[in-house]
């Protein structure tokens, strides 16, 4: 595969991110890559003096000091051009994941990742993107300046030789045509071999996450030991393609060191040769420059070796990190002029709010060492932006579900040709056998999926992304195995949210679970570990619920909120739930949701203004009280 | 915070030790090009004295070849010793992800419910990557360049010694300066890590749940969170990476000095006519040639500064022990199992101080029996014990006191594995694989046959869903199980228990997902199940648990009532009579 050319564009527009940031680095490589250059120059000198053949007359000891200087000189832009580097790096991938995280929380959220073969990627595949495919494009990225000074030093240091002797220049550097050659050929190869192991690794990471998530199941079911055969089976065939990748890579490296070798052979066959007619050829100084400079061009040119497959192996990961981006219709990409304006997904110049450096300005140049152990590097960190406030909402009077179809990806589940309507203040309960459809439907309403055909209509006006519409304060959700997030149970409740002390203990005391926190050593601060995984079934989804509560919703989709709690607590919450919603208008609160839920509880089914029945995703019936 | 050699040779030791040959053979490898790599330049001193002097051309063409051809005999040596390091260092770390891989399996959810996937995948990957050059090269690479150093250092004592005698003086202080340094950057790199793999556990966590983030408008709360951790990341980085950048100062420092220093004593000694310019050369080219070996080994120190941080912590995983003490080999026996409870008492271990008891008992004084074909139904309030007797049985806890007996033998003294399996254990929480209907089923175990899983998806009346299925048992289940509702998940855990073919079955309220006709589907499999089994049902409702032989009613861990069902129900003072009243009336 060719490089194309959305590599370069994507590449040029992540460099275009922080352009002083880069200039000011990039001026500091500079040095740190050319500064190398004067002690050839120096020792060429040197020897030249000892023979008599300098036509400046330094004494050895001035060039002595002097090499001693440009030395401590490398050091300072050492010193300065890693910090500007550390910071250049954190800075690039940040920008690609934080661009990741936001474009898949663009993606409808009940939809599986697929990579382009249709396969479905796991958790562990997702997380490799994050880690290994971000650190690529870093790695090339900040690589760029460094190949840049590398290649115009190599460009000086064969300026230099070449006027010293154009002919032994020539034949010294003839081998880089067949580089070039060699580089072509490699190209193809480089990129299957990466691409074979990367999938390697994803399918070790994978059932690393995989094993470590469903850690209950596997230890109730006694099933170690098959598990770890598994996963040696996968690292033995990681191993193999890894050490193929790799020995291949450094084959490549060391012919390309022959190759220069093969240009010192021809340099001291051209001498010898002169000497055999006579000549009396290079000085000892020049000879000294020559092997010099030529391990120079030879770092550089491993270096480029090196640099060129990363950015062939950069291009995969690209097309990697593509197939991750939203394919909700509102984001496909357009062929319009202006959506070949918009930056792509990956690479938009959002703000990351990373402290700044102090970089000094670029025309005055002083540079500050900072203190060696815990050096105070940045001015100042941004404030992050406060949550935006939520939109007025629109009261909800109607929502009415037209012809609405979604299919799953090879399958032929799906819901088909659903349509109700929804009234002010009503309850629906949608019921079916497993597998009707049910989850599917308030998956597809919420835009959590996308449907392939139908519409939503919200007091007669159409939803056109109901993704982006069904978001608090207009909707909220509880799935039917809600997720938390380790933090405490107060930040779980709240995600961001700010609102009154009182308005929270409400929604606390409808959801039921007051008793449960009174009694958690650290109330509301309680920290609920991974998942949420130190409450029980049934104290998760009632905290998912008081999650939607806060929210004062005007719709409340609830999938299954029954289903690990015993009668009793559930009784309550619905007697609750449904209390607040025939209180009169102008009451204490007068908060009145319209609720849309799952359920099997005949208790629900008769207080219900309207049940759907499903069946094989089609309604089957539906029943007005 | 320098970690012990003894840790160092232990790794290398259970590691290395299987593939002694290869280590061999790669140190052999490394050795011989040292040794060209020393010869090489004495080819160009003799080639400039040469030139200078006689300029026989015979010797010139010769040395011009042999150096040509030895500096290709490198790079062929490099090429096969980076095969060699590499198939030595993947299987190595191999092993060891194995064995934490393995390790982690054995902790019970005290330790997982702190340790999101993430991290772990970070600990178990990202750790032991970074320690595949300490297996392949680290050791070889300093004990070669060790070689190297000290074979340039012998050949300058031959031109001069006063040149061997600066420059050895030299490399001391360099290598001992490096050596000092050592573990300066260890604590920044640690820091490090450790904020990778809260970050990656972060981002596993709320990528699972981006169904709650978008449908609950939480997403600029998880890009607030993301921020924060990326400012508080930024500056931790820093510190690591300007530790590392000392090090490569002090490193380029050194070397500038060594040039000063040869060049100095090559031109004295040329003006006291002491040496050729050609060997003046080769001072000034060994001296160059120094800074390969001292840059490398401090290039590995800099990587050992990693590697020791990691080290750390898979020594702090692998240290992690599991809450259960259970080392027993008693093997429970084929067909229903008995279980008895014996005044166990048990709170559950707190996370900071494993040791110390939690002051609220979970469990107090419980004791019942159940003769094995017989069904408990297990009832009480959310929170009140209902689970952990299930917990205990699985031996993922010890209780505190008392005695838990299963199929007449001690708990204690059960092989943990082999009970688990005599176990089938059926959740409210119903985990998924991503791969496979198969796997998902055998827990990769290849051994099941696939006409076995069809028949048991029959009998769960699953036949219908496989036949929609695109590759019928090839097919991957998403993580997010798409097209499977949580009630076919339920349906296909059960058939994971009837492919285990236990002699105790545990059913965690596990019908409570399921509509009417399904529910009654999975009774049928239910009552196929429980044929000739033990069975203990744990359940909210009453209905769930008409077919018990025996009723145990919990209140905060204590009794509350048990005995025979029937028994219970003829007395209309119990509190099963009354519990199943008040259900029917509102069920």
């Amino acid at each position: 595969m060719k490089i194309n050319s959305s590599t370069w564009h994507l590449l040029w527009s992540i460099l275009s991110y922080a352009p002083r940031l880069y200039l000011f680095d990039s001026l500091l490589w500079l040095f740190i890559m050319g500064l190398p250059l004067l002690p050839g120059l120096v020792i060429q000198e040197f020897f030249d003096t000892l023979t008599h053949r300098s036509q400046l007359n330094f004494s050895p000891l001035t060039l002595v000091v002097l090499l001693l200087f440009i030395g401590l000189a490398r050091i300072a832009a050492i010193f300065a051009g890693r910090i500007t580097k550390t910071q250049h790096r954190f800075t690039i991938s940040s920008l690609i994941q934080r661009n990741l995280l936001a474009t898949i929380l663009e993606r409808p959220g009940a939809e599986a990742f697929r990579s382009t073969s249709g396969q479905t990627l796991s958790p562990g595949e997702i997380m490799s993107y994050f880690r290994d495919d971000v650190a690529q494009i870093e790695d090339v990225v900040v690589g760029t300046n460094e190949i840049f000074a590398a290649g115009l030093f190599a460009l000086v240091s064969l300026l230099i030789l070449s006027r010293i002797s154009l002919v032994l220049t020539l034949f010294a550097f003839l081998p880089i045509l067949l580089i070039i050659l060699l580089l072509h050929w490699a190209e193809g190869r480089i990129m299957h071999y990466r691409r074979t192991s990367r999938y390697a690794t994803q399918q070790v990471t994978g059932l690393i996450i995989e094993m470590f998530s469903t850690i209950q199941a596997i230890q109730v079911a006694g099933a170690e030991s098959s598990i770890i055969e598994q996963f040696r089976l996968r690292n033995d065939q990681r191993r193999r393609l890894m050490v193929r990748d790799q020995v291949f890579s450094s084959a490549l490296n060391a012919g390309l060191e022959n190759l220069v070798n093969l240009g010192i052979g021809f340099i001291l066959f051209m001498v010898a040769l002169g000497v055999a007619r006579g000549d009396t050829g290079l000085t000892v100084g020049e000879l000294t420059l020559f092997v010099y400079y030529l391990t120079f061009v030879t770092d550089f040119l491993a270096f480029l070796g090196t640099f060129v497959a990363a950015i062939q192996q950069t291009a995969v990961t690209f097309e990697r990190l593509s197939e991750l981006l939203p394919l909700s219709p509102h984001s496909l990409p357009n062929p319009s002029i202006e959506s070949a304006l918009e930056p792509h997904p990956l690479v938009v110049p959002a703000p990351l709010y990373l402290p700044n450096l102090n970089l000094p300005n670029l025309h005055w140049f002083n540079l500050h060492l900072p203190n060696l152990y815990s050096p105070n590097l940045h001015s100042q960190t941004p404030p992050l932006p406060t949550h935006p406030l939520p939109v007025p909402s629109l009261p909800l009077q109607y929502l009415t579900v037209d012809h609405l179809t979604y299919q799953y990806p090879d399958s032929d589940q799906g819901i088909f040709n659903i349509s109700f309507t929804l009234t002010q203040g009503s309850l629906t309960v949608i019921t079916g056998r497993v597998g009707s459809g049910k989850t599917t439907l308030l998956r597809v309403l919420l835009g959590l999926l996308p449907a392939r055909s139908g519409s939503i209509t919200w007091n007669h006006q159409r939803v056109i992304y109901p993704d982006r519409f069904f978001v608090p304060p207009r909707s909220a959700y509880t799935p039917q195995t809600p997720q938390l997030f380790s933090h405490t149970l107060r930040e779980n409740l709240l995600l961001g949210l700010e609102i009154d002390e009182s308005t929270l203990r409400r929604a606390i005391q409808l959801g039921v679970i007051e008793a449960d926190i009174t009694a958690m050593p650290d109330g509301l601060d309680t920290v609920i570990g991974t998942k949420g995984v130190r409450l029980s079934g049934g104290q998760q989804q009632r905290s998912a619920a008081v999650r939607m509560f806060v929210r004062q919703p005007e719709l409340l989709v609830l999938d299954d909120l029954s289903s690990a709690l015993d009668v009793e607590t559930e009784q309550r919450l619905w007697s609750r739930l449904l209390r607040i919603r025939q209180l009169p208008q102008g009451e204490a609160s007068h908060w009145q949701p319209t609720c849309l839920i799952v359920s099997h509880r005949e208790a629900i089914l008769q207080q219900a203004n309207q049940v759907i029945v499903l069946e094989k995703g089609m309604i089957k019936e539906i029943i007005v009280r | 915070m320098a970690l012990a050699l003894q840790v160092y040779r232990n790794l290398l030791a259970t590691y290395l030790q299987p593939q002694r040959k290869q280590v061999v053979w790669l140190a052999v490898m490394l050795f011989s090009s040292v040794g060209l790599q020393i010869l090489n330049p004495q080819l160009l001193g003799f080639f400039i004295d040469t030139v200078t002097t006689s300029g026989n051309i015979q010797k010139l063409f010769l040395a011009t070849f042999l150096f040509s051809g030895i500096a290709i005999l490198v790079q062929i040596l490099t090429v096969v010793t980076s095969y060699l390091g590499e198939t030595v260092a993947w299987i190595a770390t191999n092993a060891l992800r194995l064995d934490l891989v393995q390790h982690c399996l054995c902790l019970d959810l005290s330790f997982h419910q702190f340790h999101p996937p993430g991290e772990l995948l970070e600990r178990v990957d990202g750790d032991v990557t970074i320690l595949a050059r300490f297996f392949s090269q680290l050791v070889i690479h300093v004990l070669g360049n060790a070689l190297l150093l000290i074979g340039i250092l012998f050949v300058l004592f031959l031109e001069d010694w006063r040149a061997g005698l600066s420059l050895s003086l030299f490399s001391l202080i360099a290598v001992s300066i490096l050596l000092n340094l050592r573990s300066f950057a260890v604590l920044p790199w640690t820091h490090y890590r450790q904020m990778a793999a809260e970050f990656f556990g972060f981002l596993t966590e709320y990528l699972g749940g981006r169904e709650d983030i978008r449908a609950n408008g939480a997403i600029s709360y998880v890009m607030h969170q993301f921020h924060q951790m990326l400012q508080r990341w930024l500056p931790i980085y820093q510190q690591a990476r300007f530790a590392s950048t000392v090090l490569w100062a002090i490193s380029v420092g050194l070397f500038t000095f060594g040039n000063v220093i040869a060049l100095a004593i090559a031109a004295y000694l040329w003006q006291q006519n002491a040496i050729t310019i050609g060997t003046a050369y080769l001072i000034f080219h060994y001296t160059n040639l120094l800074q390969q070996p001292i840059e490398r080994i401090r290039e590995e120190l800099e990587e050992l500064q990693q590697v020791a941080a990691s080290i750390q912590r898979i020594q702090e995983l692998l240290a992690t022990p599991a809450y259960t003490t259970a080392t027993g080999q008693r093997i429970v026996p084929d067909g229903a199992i008995s279980v008895r409870f014996d005044r166990v008492r048990f709170s559950y271990p707190t996370h900071e101080h494993p040791q110390t008891e939690n002051p609220l008992p979970i469990l107090q004084d419980l004791t019942f029996h159940l003769p094995a074909g017989q069904i408990l139904g297990l009832l009480g309030h959310t929170g009140s014990g209902k689970s952990t007797i299930a917990r205990l049985l699985l031996q993922f806890y010890d209780c505190q006191s008392g005695e838990i007996q299963v199929g007449d033998i001690s708990i204690a003294q059960a092989d943990r594995q082999q009970l688990r399996q005599r176990i089938g254990f059926v959740t409210q929480n119903i985990q998924l694989f991503q791969a496979s209907v198969r796997d998902n089923l055998t827990f990769f175990n290849s051994s099941i046959q696939d006409s076995q899983i069809l028949v048991i998806l029959e009998e769960m009346g699953l036949q219908d869903w496989l036949r929609s299925l695109p590759h019928g048992l090839d097919t991957q289940l998403g993580a997010d199980s798409s097209g499977l509702s949580a009630g076919q998940a339920q349906l296909l855990a059960f058939a994971r228990v009837f492919l285990e073919n236990p002699g105790l079955v545990i059913l965690d309220e596990a019908s409570s997902r399921l509509d009417p006709t399904t529910e009654t589907q999975i009774e049928r499999a239910t009552e196929r199940l429980l044929s000739g089994r033990t069975g203990i049902i744990i359940a909210h409702r009453i209905k769930t648990v008409q077919r018990a032989d025996q009723i145990l009613i919990l209140e905060q861990g204590k009794v509350l009532e048990y005995g025979d069902r029937l028994a219970l129900l003829r007395n209309p003072q119990s509190h099963f009579t009354r519990l199943s009243q008040f259900n029917t009336a509102i069920e």
